[in-house]
Formats: C-alpha cells, sequence, structure tokens
C-alpha cells in the first residue's frame, strides 16, 4: 500500500492506497463519492471526469498514487449547502440533461472549461466538452448551459 | 446535478460479494468440460457453471426459451457466457476466473443470415432443448398471426404480410424499382452498463436491484427460471443510466440471482463496457424492396423482405418480425402490399429491442429508394411523398382507421426548415467542387406494440400529497415528470403535491415495461384515470361537509372550492371532515389495456394502438477529396399528439435524432470470423457535441390520439426513425450518381463510392 496526502474537495485527506489503484476506485469505494461513474474504462467517455489541480481528467485512468500532493475536485464538491454551483444551477435551467449518467462529469468539464477558457465560443465549447458523451443526446441543452454560465461570468466580470 | 442520484452500479450492502464472468472466446463450440478445482482454491471465490443449474429451468427467453443462465452444452457466440464468479473483490474474481479450465470441440460457425439459410450452414440451436414455457413474457406467441411459430434450422422466426394482390399491382405498374439496402450491427451504448444485486431472503424468495426497462417481465423471467412464485420475486429499479431498449427482457438477472442463490450472500455484477458490446444489439439487416409506382407518382404495389441478424438467440426478435410486417410497406397508401420478416441465428451477439425496433433498418430501405424513384421520375421528393402519405381517417393496410396521422405535417416542417440547395446550370459533366452540398429528407411510420397493459394506483394522503405507483422506469425521458403532470393536473394540486415512485415490483402494480414508446398513452392514461377517482372521491367527502352538489365543487390550487363562491375547503379539512382526524388515504386505480391483433387468414384488425409519425430533413457538407462530411443543419419533426411537456417532447426528439446521426456516421459493430473488434468507445464512437450541428431544428406536430392522455401518443422512438434515409438522401444530393445503400455512411465508404463506379438507382427491367 502507499499513503498520500491529497485535497478532496478542500478536505485534506491522507489515504492508503494500492500501487494499481485507480483515483475512481479510491472516489466510489473508499471516500464514498459516487458522482463521478466509470462509463468506458478507457478514458473516452467523460462519465468519470473529476478535476485534479482544476484541469479535468479521466479518474478511470489516473492511478491514485498519481495524485499525491494535488487538489481533487468532484461534483460532490460544487456548490455550498443548499446552494448550486452556477453550472449546476445553469443545467438544471436547462433541462441539460436527460437520464444523468454523464451529468456529473460533463458539468465537471463545463467546470473545467471556465477555468481554462472563461469566454470560450460555441465551437470552442463543443470542442472542448467532445470528450464528454450523453448518449441521450442532450448536447444542445448543455451547450445553451455552459453558453448561459460563460455569459453571467462575463458579465459580472466585464 | 449534485452527483446523490443512486444508480445499480452505486448499491452497496453488507457482505456483498461482487461478480465476474468467464466468456467463451469462440463463435461456436461444443463445451466438453469445465475444471473449477483450482478457481476454488481462491479464497472466497464461488462458481456458478452449468453444473449449479439444478432445481431451475436452466434456459430463458421473453418468446423462446433459447437463452441458457450459463452454457451448457454450446456456446453460441464469442462473449456466451460459460461460467461466473462471486468473490470478495474483483481482484480475486478476476483471479478465479483465469484458473477455470475449459475444454471446447469448436463447431463450424456462421456469421452471415443468408448463409446461416443455406442447407450446408451448421445449426445453432435444437428447438427440442426450448419447448417448455414458451411464451410467458412477451405477448407473441406462436399463433399469432402471420407469426410461424417455432424456429426451423437457423430460421428463428418469420412473419408474413399482405394486402392486395401484389402480382396485379406491378403488372399495373409504369415502372418498378428493386434494391437491396443493409444495416450494419449497432450498439445501445447507455453509459451505465448493466447492473443488478441479487439476494434471496431464503431459498424461496428473491430479492433483485437492477438497471432494468422491464421490471415485471423480469420478476416473471425469474420465477419461471427458478420454480418460484411470481409474488416470490421482488424485483426494484433505482435510477437507469440510459436504456434505448438494452435494458428490456432479462439480461444479467438471470445469472446474478443464481450466483447469489449458490453464494447465499448478496451479489452484484457490474458489466465491463467491453461484455456490454457483447450483451445486445440492434439488428443487422438486409431489405429487399420492390416497389412499383405510376408515371405519374402513385405508388401501387410493393413487396419487401427483410432479414434480420438475431445473432444467437431468439431474444424479441420474433416480436420485431410480427410488428413491423405491417409497417415494412412504408407510411403510404399502397393498395397492392406483401411483406416477409424473417429473423436468423448467428454467432454473433444478440440482438434484440433497440430505440425504434427493428423500423429504421426499414425506413433506411424505402426512404433511400423514395428519393431514386423521384429522381428517376424527374418529380420532386416532397411531392412525390406528399402524393402517397396517409391521411387522417385513412384505412390502414390492415383495414383499421388511422387517427392522428401527422405525417404531412411532420414532412412539410422539415422541407421548410431546411430548403434544397439552390443551383444553377448543369451539374453533370461538370468538375466537382472540393466542398459540396446537399439536402435530403425521409418520412416514417411506427406502431407500438399492441396490446399491453398498464395499472397505475394513485394515493391521496390527507396532507394533500399524491403518491403514483406504477412501474415505468424513468430512463431520462422524464416519465415521473410527465406522470406528476398527469397526476397533477387531474387532481388539480401544485406539482410539487406529486411523487412518482420507482418500480418496485411488491409495490408498483403491473406495467408491460418501458418500451415501444407506450409509457404517456398507457401509464398516463392510467394515472389520469386513477387520479380521476380520487378526485370523485374527494369531491364526494368535500360535498358532504359542505352540504352542495358535487358537480358544484372544483378544485385548483390544492383546495376544494364552491365554483363561484370564496368557500373553501382544504383537503386535509375534508379528510378530517370524512376520518375525524386528518387521517387515512384515498385510493384510484386504473387498468388501460390497449387491444388489437390481426384476424388469422385475412391479415385484418388493430395493428397498433397508436402511430408514429416523424419526418428529419439535413443538410450536409461533402469533401469530394475524403469522402468526409458533416451535417450543417437538421431539422427533426415528430407528431407527439399533445404535448403534454413540451421540454420533455423536444428531448426525445433531439435524443433520439442524434442516435439516428450516429448509426449515420459512425457506428457499425464489425466482426472477424466472430471476434468482435470494437468493443469500445475507442473504435466504436458514438456522436459527441461535435457531431450534432448548433442548428438543429426541433419541430413538434400534434395530431391528437383520441385514446391518448390529452390526445398524446409515444415520441420516445419517432425522432430516430428518419435520420438515416434523410442523410443518405442528402449524399445523394451533394453527389449526383452516388448512392450509399449501406449503414454507415463512414467516410470511407463515401470515399469508396466516390472513387469506384457510380452506383445507378437500380431500376429493374421490364
Amino acid at each position: 500500500m502507499i499513503t498520500i496526502t491529497t485535497q478532496v474537495n478542500g478536505v485534506p485527506r491522507q489515504l492508503s492506497v494500492r500501487p494499481n489503484q485507480l483515483l475512481l476506485e479510491v472516489l466510489r469505494d473508499d471516500l464514498n463519492l459516487r458522482g463521478a461513474v466509470e462509463g468506458c474504462g478507457v478514458g473516452v467517455c467523460g462519465s468519470c471526469t473529476v478535476l485534479l489541480d482544476r484541469k479535468p481528467i479521466s479518474s478511470c485512468l489516473m492511478l491514485a498514487a498519481n495524485v499525491d500532493g494535488r487538489e481533487i475536485t468532484t461534483i460532490e464538491g460544487l456548490g455550498s449547502g443548499e446552494t448550486l454551483d452556477p453550472v449546476q444551477q445553469a443545467f438544471l435551467d436547462h433541462q441539460a440533461f436527460q437520464c444523468g449518467y454523464c451529468t456529473p462529469g460533463m458539468i465537471m468539464a463545463v467546470k473545467g472549461l471556465l477555468y481554462r477558457n472563461p469566454r470560450a465560443t460555441v465551437d470552442e465549447i463543443a470542442d472542448y466538452l467532445s470528450g464528454n458523451v450523453c448518449r441521450c443526446g442532450t448536447y444542445l441543452e448543455v451547450m445553451r448551459a455552459a453558453r448561459a454560465v460563460i455569459a453571467a461570468q462575463v458579465e459580472t466580470t466585464g | 446535478m449534485t452527483g446523490a442520484v443512486q444508480y445499480a452500479v452505486d448499491l452497496r450492502m453488507p457482505g456483498m460479494l461482487v461478480a465476474r464472468a468467464l466468456r467463451s472466446h469462440l463463435p461456436h463450440a461444443r463445451v466438453l468440460s469445465i475444471d473449477t478445482t483450482r478457481a476454488r482454491e481462491v479464497p472466497g471465490a464461488v462458481i456458478l457453471t452449468r453444473d449449479d443449474l439444478a432445481g431451475t429451468r436452466s434456459r430463458f427467453g421473453p418468446v423462446f426459451k433459447d437463452q441458457p443462465v450459463v452454457a451448457i452444452d454450446k456456446v453460441r457466440f464469442v462473449g456466451d457466457l460459460v461460467a461466473v464468479v462471486a468473490a470478495e473483490d474483483l481482484d480475486s474474481a478476476d483471479e478465479a476466473i483465469s484458473l477455470i479450465e475449459v475444454e471446447y470441440e469448436a463447431l463450424p460457425a456462421v456469421f452471415d443470415p443468408r448463409e446461416a439459410l443455406l442447407p450446408s450452414a451448421p445449426i445453432l440451436h435444437d428447438p427440442a432443448d426450448f419447448v417448455d414455457g414458451s411464451g410467458t413474457a412477451d405477448t407473441i406467441q406462436p399463433g399469432v398471426e402471420g407469426f410461424e411459430g417455432f424456429p426451423d434450422g437457423n430460421l428463428c422466426c418469420s412473419a408474413h404480410f399482405e394486402s392486395g394482390d401484389t402480382a396485379k399491382g406491378f403488372a399495373g405498374a409504369d415502372r418498378i424499382f428493386e434494391d437491396t439496402y443493409s444495416c450494419d450491427p449497432i450498439q445501445h451504448a447507455h453509459l451505465e452498463p448493466h447492473a443488478a444485486l441479487a439476494y434471496w431472503e431464503g431459498p424461496g424468495s428473491l430479492v433483485i436491484h437492477c438497471s432494468t426497462q422491464d421490471p415485471w417481465v423480469v420478476r416473471s423471467e425469474l420465477a419461471y427460471i427458478f420454480k418460484v412464485e411470481p409474488s416470490a420475486v421482488r424485483v426494484i429499479v433505482p435510477s437507469v443510466g440510459g436504456g434505448y431498449g438494452g435494458k428490456l427482457y432479462p439480461r444479467i438477472e438471470p445469472v446474478v440471482a443464481a450466483l447469489a442463490r449458490k453464494a447465499r450472500r448478496p451479489v452484484q455484477w457490474v458489466l465491463t463496457r467491453e461484455e456490454v458490446f457483447m450483451t445486445l444489439t440492434r439488428h443487422g439487416a438486409s431489405v429487399r424492396l420492390k416497389t412499383g409506382v405510376t408515371r405519374d407518382g402513385r405508388l401501387i404495389a410493393r413487396q419487401v423482405e427483410v432479414v434480420y441478424d438475431g445473432g444467437a438467440y431468439a431474444e424479441i426478435s420474433p416480436r420485431v418480425v410480427v410488428q413491423n410486417a405491417p409497417v415494412a410497406a412504408g407510411p403510404y397508401r399502397i393498395p397492392h402490399v406483401s411483406v416477409d420478416c424473417h429473423a436468423v441465428y448467428t454467432n454473433k451477439p444478440p440482438a434484440g429491442a433497440f430505440r425504434g425496433f427493428g423500423v429504421p433498418q426499414i425506413v433506411w430501405a424505402y426512404e433511400s429508394q423514395m428519393d431514386d424513384m423521384a429522381h428517376a421520375l424527374g418529380v420532386d421528393p416532397v411531392e412525390l411523398r406528399r402524393k402517397n402519405l396517409y391521411q387522417e381517417g385513412d384505412a390502414y393496410l390492415t383495414g383499421e382507421r388511422l387517427d392522428g396521422v401527422g405525417v404531412e405535417q411532420c414532412l412539410s416542417a422539415v422541407a421548410a426548415a431546411i430548403p434544397p440547395i439552390a443551383r444553377s446550370g448543369v451539374r453533370e459533366g461538370q468538375p466537382r467542387q472540393r466542398l459540396v452540398r446537399g439536402r435530403g429528407l425521409a418520412c416514417s411510420i411506427k406502431s407500438t406494440m399492441t396490446p399491453s397493459n398498464s395499472v397505475a394506483s394513485v394515493r391521496l394522503d390527507p396532507d394533500g400529497s399524491l403518491q403514483v405507483l406504477a412501474s415505468g422506469v424513468e430512463i431520462g425521458q422524464g416519465y415521473t415528470t410527465i406522470l406528476a403532470q398527469v397526476a397533477a393536473d387531474a387532481l388539480g394540486v401544485s406539482l410539487e403535491r406529486v411523487r412518482v415512485l420507482k418500480p418496485d415490483t411488491d409495490v408498483t402494480p403491473f406495467d408491460h415495461g418501458t418500451k415501444s414508446s407506450r409509457l404517456t398513452f398507457t401509464v398516463g392514461e392510467a394515472v389520469r384515470r386513477a387520479t380521476i377517482d380520487i378526485r370523485g372521491q374527494l369531491l364526494d367527502m368535500a360535498a358532504d361537509k359542505l352540504e352542495v352538489a358535487r358537480d358544484d365543487l372544483v378544485i385548483e390550487h390544492d383546495q376544494i372550492r364552491v365554483r363561484g363562491t370564496n368557500v373553501v375547503l382544504g383537503i386535509p379539512d375534508a379528510f378530517k371532515a370524512r376520518f375525524g382526524l386528518p387521517v387515512g388515504n384515498l385510493y384510484g386505480d386504473a387498468v388501460v389495456q390497449t387491444t388489437g391483433g390481426l384476424a388469422h387468414g385475412t391479415y385484418r384488425g388493430k395493428d397498433s394502438a397508436f402511430w408514429m409519425w416523424s419526418a428529419a430533413a439535413v443538410e450536409v457538407e461533402v469533401d469530394t477529396q475524403t469522402g468526409k462530411w458533416r451535417l450543417v443543419r437538421i431539422a427533426s419533426a415528430v407528431d407527439v399528439g399533445r404535448a403534454i411537456n413540451p421540454v420533455q417532447c423536444h428531448l426525445q426528439n433531439e435524443g433520439a435524432a442524434t442516435m439516428g446521426i450516429g448509426a449515420a456516421l459512425m457506428e457499425g459493430l464489425v466482426h472477424d470470423g466472430g471476434q468482435p473488434l470494437n468493443s469500445s468507445f475507442v473504435s466504436y464512437p458514438v456522436p459527441s457535441m461535435e457531431d450534432v450541428p448548433q442548428d438543429f431544428q426541433s419541430v413538434l406536430v400534434e395530431a391528437p390520439h383520441p385514446d391518448g392522455p390529452y390526445g398524446a401518443k409515444g415520441v420516445g422512438e419517432s425522432g430516430l426513425l428518419a435520420v438515416a434515409p434523410a442523410i443518405g438522401n442528402a449524399l445523394a444530393d451533394a453527389l449526383p450518381g452516388v448512392r450509399l445503400r449501406n449503414l454507415p455512411m463512414r467516410p470511407a465508404d463515401v470515399f469508396a463510392a466516390l472513387s469506384g463506379a457510380a452506383t445507378q438507382p437500380g431500376e429493374a427491367p421490364r
């Protein structure tokens, strides 16, 4: 077993992980954070997306041992108390989900987009989110939600 | 949204074991021996093989009982289950799997359905193995009109339909067109894999939490397999992460229940993505289509032969062939029609229900041919369709009256949304530009499973909250919202007062399954009637208390009011008036049974409780040097009868159309000698946000149906049906002389068609 120190959703954690244990397994099985889910197991569907130092990653491909000293944010870490994160709220407002299985990963990808490119254009949004599959096909609504968050953010920050 | 939704993959129980499977690596083989000696030495490993099926019926299936719980005498495709192991953790289960030794005797295998019908083909099944208990789970049984009954060699099932006299029809035709169109098998790719958690409460009582669209059918099948009373099986359905038909009928539930029975502990099994690709597919199909048309563009005769690749097990293929035999003729008035639908066993993963239920493969054929005919006749493709489309009140092929026919409105809407490409001059003989555009459209008809049955029970609590008990499954289609809207409206309370329970067969009443776009029409109508029943009871209580006639009362804003006055009574007060305290419940129940069926020998009767009509139009841009193409714009129009929840209707339409885009552009399962070559999202991509144009017009047409709640009908599948042929027609429009007749139309296929001899519309010699 390997001991790692990490921050998960702002909470410092010391975790004992197996050398071959994936970050997704640690989150789901050891920390009971089950919003991120496995969709493909090979890092192309985006269902397991979490933020590692504010960058979206596929937690199904990341060894837990590699997140030592780094900061993880999962869907459970968004918002505070009863208040949703603006991205979550935008997904709700725009009905940007159907079965919901991809939604936590999709929302985390949008969070990552906002950190990286807070004024992303439609084409940039589509390109950035192309690694997050929604098999229900809710892409138009996800686009509307992402654009709404970006527009609101641009308005506040000028 | 917050990660709090619980799917079957999220469930955990104290003492729970997890499972892995050993699957066949051969497409067809006799299983000579299975040695588990070494595997049993792995601590805690519980192994299930054919030797553990004693006391069970060992084979299941919705129509034919041809699927073994685990392989018995043979394996029939690469991926067929040979053994499953439950253990404390996945590593231990994997280790035990690696230690199981299986001796096979390889058998000749067959992968092409038409080859499978040749006398020399190896035979997959001996129907003598599965004669017992046919037809426990579905409405299709031997004896249904047009259905040929039991498999004959590799011919799994067939259905024939006819109307008029095609020989006469073709004799009177001015032009006859004949072509064969085909579709590769594709996969549902629901992001949540199949998952189930089972445990036995004593020897005769099974509880299973599973990601299914079909709780009551799973219940009856499990009871059948384990020889227990259906009431001894409890099926509980958590949130489901996508289904699209892939979670209809039992999938992994029988083997998980068998494993839990042996382990005497809860067992959870979650499939890997690779396994999901081997579990169920949409039928590959080839469609031979012959159509006779008059000089002025009236379709007068059509002969259709559909051969579905059923894969290794019958699954629901029998209903696919029966249900689609009439609609294979398309949404057009054609006096002389003859259809043969077959499903054939091959050594590939079984094919089953998939959004569209075998219809998209046929629409692909008849709508591609429609454009070829329009081109050959020199008429506008929209006008050719309009001239032949069914109209409100028309008699259908089966003699039944068509109510709620919105197909022409759908067609007109998409044709207007995406007009033809304006072109000047002659294109023939001119050098091709690098980027060219084309526009295409298509329209379609689909029936719904008929008869079918839905029961709803609605409970009003003294606090004025309403609980809806029904066994439809929320798979992302917005079912819970729509039921809540129906109940809230029928009683006159606000939406927040209504809670729709998740299916639990110990609690929620019978339903025929989340399939065939039927939930709003049947469950919705049952909820409406059940709530009206409660409304009557509540008004009676209030009328007694207020000493007025019941007809003078209305319910609005969560309270009862005497019409035209300010006299109101709260719901808790109505309960108090009747029971002395705000206690007790009011219950309302309703059963909705759609009826239908065709008379033997005449093919007359009622084929469908309602009809799904849709149309799609697209504009594509093709790179003529590479074959790469993209959708510039798309419009999809679906007839919803009445949009109870327009937002959800649009989501269904857009989502279904997106699946149609995937089937046209990129999706196709590739097998080589029975070995699957693309069982991963790397090698089997599905549409991403970049594949769906932002210029996407979703149109809801409302041609109300008299039997649906508020006139509504199903919309879950409609948006998928016409998209692929619309794209094919747009490519043909962009590239004169090029007609692709197989789905998908990957850029490489377009490139090959551009490079090779241009294919001509297939007009048969007269």
